[in-house]
């Protein structure tokens, strides 16, 4: 995958570029509009990270001229919370937007949904390692071994499954297997996490649920 | 706003009192021109009989009927003006004696019969002559031997005319007049009048931040301002004291961010001390991320409660299934109730008309909280009753009363029922204002009640308007 990252804030332009690069995307980093939007112009990318405060030209503007000539998904980063705001930058052709402060789990999360081509197939087989998923029967069997799970318990399996070697933040898990769309101050998402491992990974040598200190949870066969 | 001109209430005042004095003094004036000129009339009429009566007896005396023949002169010299005419004659005949220095004409007129009293109702008025009334009174009278004769007398009105028509003029400039002096005593009484209201501007002008606890002296006001007056500093009232509570909440906020900032650099000053092991140093980011994130949260709220826009809020209600919501609330939280021992009952029926992720932040902040502080080994009940109104949600839990001191204070910003216990990482004191702010944002109503070990939080949204 091919990022363009517009980012004038130095700190941010280089913990963006070295993270996006570690994860093993091309990554190519503009530090004001002027050079972004040149960019963008040039190299087709698969995706823009656009920052909308900017000096010289800002990202608006940018956008707004990026439009003319390309469709390339782009993802805009506010610091303001207005609704304005938001309605502002989707109305003039972005595609997604984070509000600062965002977890980079979430970028990346957000970076992969803009890049997928069509709609993924849902699966209805899903092995991983000795695990196995049917998705239709909600049926859970590792080694062999039927594992009964509770709704909300398969929902965050199936959640996990279908996002192999990605670390999920927890807000990201606590929107998509509860429809909780805010950041609560409670650890629902760790002690959910803690009872599916108790089934799935606690009475096995091969443990597929991985913490990523600070950031969340990856699901990998890896450790 | 809009350009419309402002008027001026002087101005206005007097022009009315102007307009009005002018209307009365010149409806006053018609009336009393009526009874003057229908007395003058009467006056008129009163001579013109008086003399048409004299005429009639003296013309019965046939000596005067020779007089008049022999000396018509004499009766010439009887009406003494111009604007008045007699004639005796025969009817049919050339009159016997026709007094007529004006030559005014003559028009003919019945007369009255010589055994009928002339009365008011035997004059005749006539136009006359060039818009000059003419009043004529005719009479027969028996002269022997001459038989039967007709008096005529009139009198052309020129001088009750040009004194009426002074009269229209003396009133009409009596009420312009007066108008003129009203409409400018009663500005000038206004403008003074007004006087308390620019002292107050003035007063009202003079207050800003930092003087908010000034009020306006309603001393000396009149009666009509002083309702003004309360409502204003009822408002200054209100204004003081959400600028105390600003400011109390900024300090708050304020000293809530020390702790994680504390954290952040003191773990990393230390950490920073010497060299260490890849993993302390992987724990210590850790570490800080935890504390980054508890702060963006708190920003993240801190923004939310500061958002006053309940208009977008309010569109973006739908009609949410109550059994829906309270179940997936309990799913939520279910690991975290069990991890405690506690079991979460859910049960309602109904419809919610709420912006579902505010509605949802709301259950789950009262949850979060029956959860930290219920009794392990109790249950979290959570209900949903609807009613005519709307629907109640019920959140309550078995733990430890709460003191009624601290019930009202709960939905306030930052407080904590104990100070030293609650300041974790899972609590920063915003909670329940949050839950406050989202049923104002709604229209709702919030309380909470604690009673022999439990306590309940109680929600009201009401029901969707046809």
């Amino acid at each position: 995958m091919n990022i363009l990252v517009v980012e004038d804030e130095p700190k941010a332009g280089n913990y963006l570029l070295n993270g996006l690069q570690e994860l093993g995307y091309s990554v190519s980093l503009a530090r004001d509009g002027v050079d972004g939007l040149h960019q963008a112009l040039e190299t087709p990318f698969d995706v823009i990270v656009l920052d909308v405060m900017m000096p010289k030209m800002d990202g608006w503007e940018v956008l707004r001229r990026l439009r003319k000539e390309a469709d390339t998904p782009v993802l805009f980063l506010t610091a303001r919370d207005d609704i304005a705001d938001r309605i502002k930058g989707l109305e003039l052709g972005a595609d997604d937007y984070l509000i600062k402060p965002f977890s980079f789990a979430e970028l990346v999360a957000r970076l992969r949904t803009l890049t997928r081509r069509g709609p993924s197939r849902e699966e209805e087989q899903l092995q991983i390692a000795d695990l196995q998923i049917d998705v239709l029967k909600r049926r859970v069997i590792r080694a062999g071994t039927r594992i009964t799970l509770t709704n909300k318990e398969f929902a965050l399996l199936h959640l996990f499954a279908t996002h192999q070697d990605q670390v999920l933040s927890r807000s990201l898990i606590a929107s998509r297997v509860w429809d909780m769309n805010f950041d609560s101050d409670t650890n629902v998402v760790d002690v959910a996490v803690r009872r599916l491992r108790l089934k799935i990974d606690d009475p096995f040598q091969l443990k597929l649920i991985h913490s990523v200190r600070g950031i969340g949870y990856r699901f990998d066969t890896q450790p | 706003m809009s350009n419309r001109r402002h008027y001026s209430l002087t101005l206005r005042l007097a022009l009315i009192f102007a307009l009005l004095a002018f209307a009365l003094l010149a409806t006053l004036g018609v009336a009393l021109y009526r009874e003057l000129e229908r007395e003058l009339i009467k006056r008129d009429d009163a001579a013109l009989i008086y003399r048409a009566d004299q005429l009639r007896n003296l013309l019965n005396d046939s000596n005067t009927l020779d007089l008049i023949k022999t000396k018509p002169e004499l009766f010439q010299n009887m009406l003494g003006n111009s604007e008045s005419v007699l004639s005796i004659a025969a009817p049919g005949q050339k009159p016997l004696l026709l007094v007529n220095p004006g030559n005014i004409e003559m028009p003919a007129v019945s007369p009255v019969p010589k055994d009928h009293a002339l009365g008011f109702a035997d004059v005749h008025h006539l136009p006359g002559i060039n818009g000059v009334p003419f009043a004529t009174i005719a009479a027969s009278i028996d002269s022997g031997d001459l038989g039967s004769l007709q008096v005529t007398t009139g009198r052309l009105m020129t001088e009750r005319t040009a004194m009426l028509a002074s009269y229209r003029l003396s009133v009409f400039f009596l009420a312009s007049i007066a108008a003129v002096i009203l409409a400018v005593v009663s500005y000038l009484l206004v403008h003074r009048g007004l006087v308390p209201l620019r002292r107050l501007a003035a007063h009202t002008q003079g207050i800003g931040v930092g003087n908010l606890a000034e009020r306006l002296d309603s001393h000396g006001t009149p009666k009509e301002l002083l309702p003004m007056i309360d409502s204003f500093n009822t408002m200054l009232e209100r204004l003081a004291k959400g600028f105390v509570q600003l400011g109390q909440v900024s300090t708050d906020m304020a000293h809530e961010l020390r702790t994680p900032i504390n954290n952040l650099l003191g773990e990393t000053q230390v950490a920073l001390q010497q060299q260490r092991s890849v993993e302390s140093y992987q724990q210590l980011l850790a570490s800080n991320v935890e504390e980054l994130e508890r702060l963006a949260r708190m920003l993240d709220n801190m923004l939310f409660l500061a958002r006053t826009d309940p208009a977008s809020a309010l569109r973006q209600r739908q009609e949410l299934s109550a059994a829906d919501e309270v179940e997936r609330i309990a799913d939520y939280f279910e690991g975290l109730a069990s991890d405690v021992d506690m079991r979460i009952q859910a049960e309602g029926e109904g419809v919610i008309w709420a912006e579902p992720m505010l509605l949802r932040r709301a259950l789950a902040n009262l949850c979060a909280n029956a959860i930290k502080y219920g009794a392990p080994r109790s249950e979290l009940v959570i209900q949903a009753i609807p009613n005519a109104e709307g629907i109640h949600l019920r959140v309550s839990n078995h733990g430890e009363t709460i003191a009624a001191e601290h019930l009202l204070r709960l939905f306030e910003r930052f407080y904590r029922v104990d100070e030293s216990r609650e300041r974790s990482a899972q609590s920063n004191g915003l909670g329940l204002s949050i839950v406050a702010t989202i049923m104002q944002l709604h229209n709702g109503r919030y309380s909470v009640s604690s009673e022999a070990g439990v306590t309940c939080f109680e929600l009201f949204f009401p029901r969707r308007e046809d």
